[in-house]
């Protein structure tokens, strides 16, 4: 996978199964070995996003706070879903940055750029 | 005949509170747990004030605060012994998940 790019796409809200923590995993290691990843981020999925989460308050390890490290893994391209966005009624005000708004159909495209997708 | 209703699934993904919806009668009682606290924001939630009081819709407080749910003033947030404590208020308990 020397120069290929991974993508990532997290469909599950985050608390009530361990698909979003594994994707992170997935998302780290291959960061760290300096593979190309993107996230995507589309239906539940989004609910990973969204800001003041407290994993604690579930007793549970709050892994939503390891994804202010994606810079030093060098994951910056990340996309959300714009209608998963609007049928749960959620602004664009994330708790990380630089996150990519696109519409269905441009989300659909900038996935079919990816050389291989695994689905969370 | 009150039944308590526990929905734990949300309905943008699924048709577990759809399903809730269509059974539910005057008296009952619809409690919000896990990822069911999404519904708070779901268009269904309308349709249910329309069969049961507001005073009748509950949601696990500590479950909408971990996943940054806005729990608005009309509906009650509780906790988990107060959902025990409910179980013994009604006749027949349902969890939709």
């Amino acid at each position: 996978m020397a120069n290929k790019v991974l993508a990532i796409l997290n469909s599950k809200a985050p608390y009530s199964s361990t698909f979003g923590k594994d994707s992170l995993d997935i998302a780290l290691i291959f960061g760290s070995y300096e593979q190309g990843v993107s996230l995507f981020f589309q239906g539940e999925g989004v609910f990973q996003l969204i800001p003041n989460q407290d994993g604690q308050q579930l007793s549970m390890k709050d892994y939503l706070k390891t994804f202010s490290a994606f810079e030093f893994y060098d994951i910056e391209d990340i996309y959300v879903c714009l209608e998963s966005l609007q049928e749960r009624k959620l602004s664009n005000a994330f708790h990380i940055e630089k996150v990519n708004i696109l519409p269905a159909k441009e989300f659909a495209a900038k996935l079919k750029q990816h050389d291989c997708i695994l689905r969370f | 005949m009150a039944t308590l209703h526990l929905v734990r699934k949300s309905a943008f993904n699924s048709q577990e509170l759809l399903q809730c919806c269509q059974v539910l009668t005057s008296l009952d009682i619809l409690i919000l747990i896990d990822d069911g606290c999404y519904n708070l924001n779901h268009d269904l939630l309308a349709d249910i004030k329309e069969i049961i009081s507001v005073k009748h819709i509950k949601v696990i407080k500590h479950h909408a605060a971990a996943r940054g749910q806005y729990v608005p003033k009309d509906i009650e947030r509780i906790s988990m012994s107060d959902l025990v404590s409910l179980t013994f208020e009604t006749e027949n308990v349902i969890t939709w998940q």
